[in-house]
């Protein structure tokens, strides 16, 4: 009979979120990168045997997501590197661009509503807290920017082999 | 106020727009491997199906009705999604563009996201006003998330675990989905006496 393996593996979520970038230009001591594709329609291993590539497709898509390092690695172009952000990075600018619009949204609503009791004056309401929301979200981002929480990070180089699906 | 926070809870926990309704399957099992994925793109899909459920409403109230045009509330609505999703990735990518690097991924998975048109169609079926249509939005786009956040943590566990060859990956998952949506179905039972 088989016995379950017990081990002391950590179940608590990985300090880095990690991802697979290609290095598409190297200009002095930066470095310009393209995450690969992680969804599930084919993964990165398909990339090459991808014929989409015009205007909206996953690989205009992911060349609009270009992002630069500093190249104290000495990265070449065509090169494949391992990039993470911190774990609750992704939390946070979710937080930063969605909760918060959202949050005002509903609050200047809530207020009109009950202010006014017109539809008309509360959907005005929620667009104006929209508005607002959104320039609370900027102000937020511009905070996590400078605090480098956007910023991803250089890992180590990726394996020959290895894919996106890192977990 | 208490038929508001019933309406929600229904929307949210008892008529589960995933495991009641049986609506946004494919981001369900797509982009629930890691907790942090669904809780992006949870996130991203309050918020698009919070905004297009105000902006159907106001199209069928205004539009669609006076004007005799339901055969088009189809079209219609996927048109309003489609633009309500195209306008929350330019705000992104404008409010900040390292946002947009980080979460603009998740953004075109929203669009082809039959929740949010099946909400949309949910909403101008129950007749309801445009206070009750907003909250009826947002609290089923938050069962949403938390089924996904939920389904998420247990698949990362299952990853982990020793289970039968034939039944790693996707079929030990719709397993665990069963057993999940026949504990929200416990849900069904709550009273407000």
């Amino acid at each position: 009979m088989n016995e379950p393996v017990y081990s002391a593996t950590d179940f608590s979520a990985p300090a880095m979120v990690e991802g697979i970038a290609q290095v598409v230009e190297v200009d002095g001591k930066l470095a310009w990168l393209v995450p690969e594709q992680t969804s599930s329609c084919g993964g990165c291993a398909s990339a090459s045997a991808c014929g989409a590539k015009g205007i909206g497709t996953t690989a205009s898509r992911l060349e609009a997501r270009r992002f630069q390092l500093v190249n104290d690695a000495g990265f070449r172009v065509g090169e494949r590197v391992v990039v993470g952000i911190r774990e609750n990075a992704l939390l946070k600018a979710s937080i930063t661009a969605y909760v918060i619009p959202l949050a005002t949204l509903l609050i200047a609503g809530a207020l009109a509503q009950w202010a006014a009791g017109s539809d008309r004056v509360t959907m005005a309401a929620m667009f104006a807290g929209l508005a607002l929301g959104l320039g609370l979200a900027r102000l937020g981002a511009g905070r996590l920017l400078l605090r480098g929480d956007l910023a991803p990070r250089f890992i180590r180089r990726a394996g020959a082999g290895e894919t996106c699906n890192l977990e | 106020m208490k038929e508001y926070i019933l309406l929600m809870i229904s929307a949210a926990l008892v008529n589960n727009v995933i495991l009641a309704r049986f609506l946004g399957l494919c981001s369900f099992m797509g982009v629930t491997t890691r907790i942090d994925t669904a809780v992006g793109m949870g996130m991203a899909t309050t918020f698009v199906i919070t905004v297009s459920s105000m902006a159907d409403w106001a199209v069928e109230t205004y539009l669609l009705q006076p004007y005799g045009l339901g055969y088009l509330r189809t079209v219609t609505f996927i048109m309003v999604i489609a633009a309500a999703v195209q306008f929350t990735e330019l705000t992104v990518k404008k409010v900040s563009p390292p946002l947009f690097q980080m979460l603009g991924i998740y953004l075109p998975l929203i669009t082809t996201n039959c929740a949010v048109l099946g909400i949309a169609i949910l909403l101008v079926e129950h007749k309801m006003n445009f206070i009750e249509a907003t909250l009826f939005g947002f609290a089923s786009s938050i069962g949403y998330s938390l089924v996904m956040v939920i389904f998420a943590g247990l698949r990362e566990r299952l990853a982990l675990a020793d289970t039968p060859r034939l039944f790693a990956g996707p079929p030990i998952g719709f397993i665990v989905a069963s057993l999940l949506a026949l504990a929200f179905m416990g849900f069904s039972g709550m009273s407000t006496s």
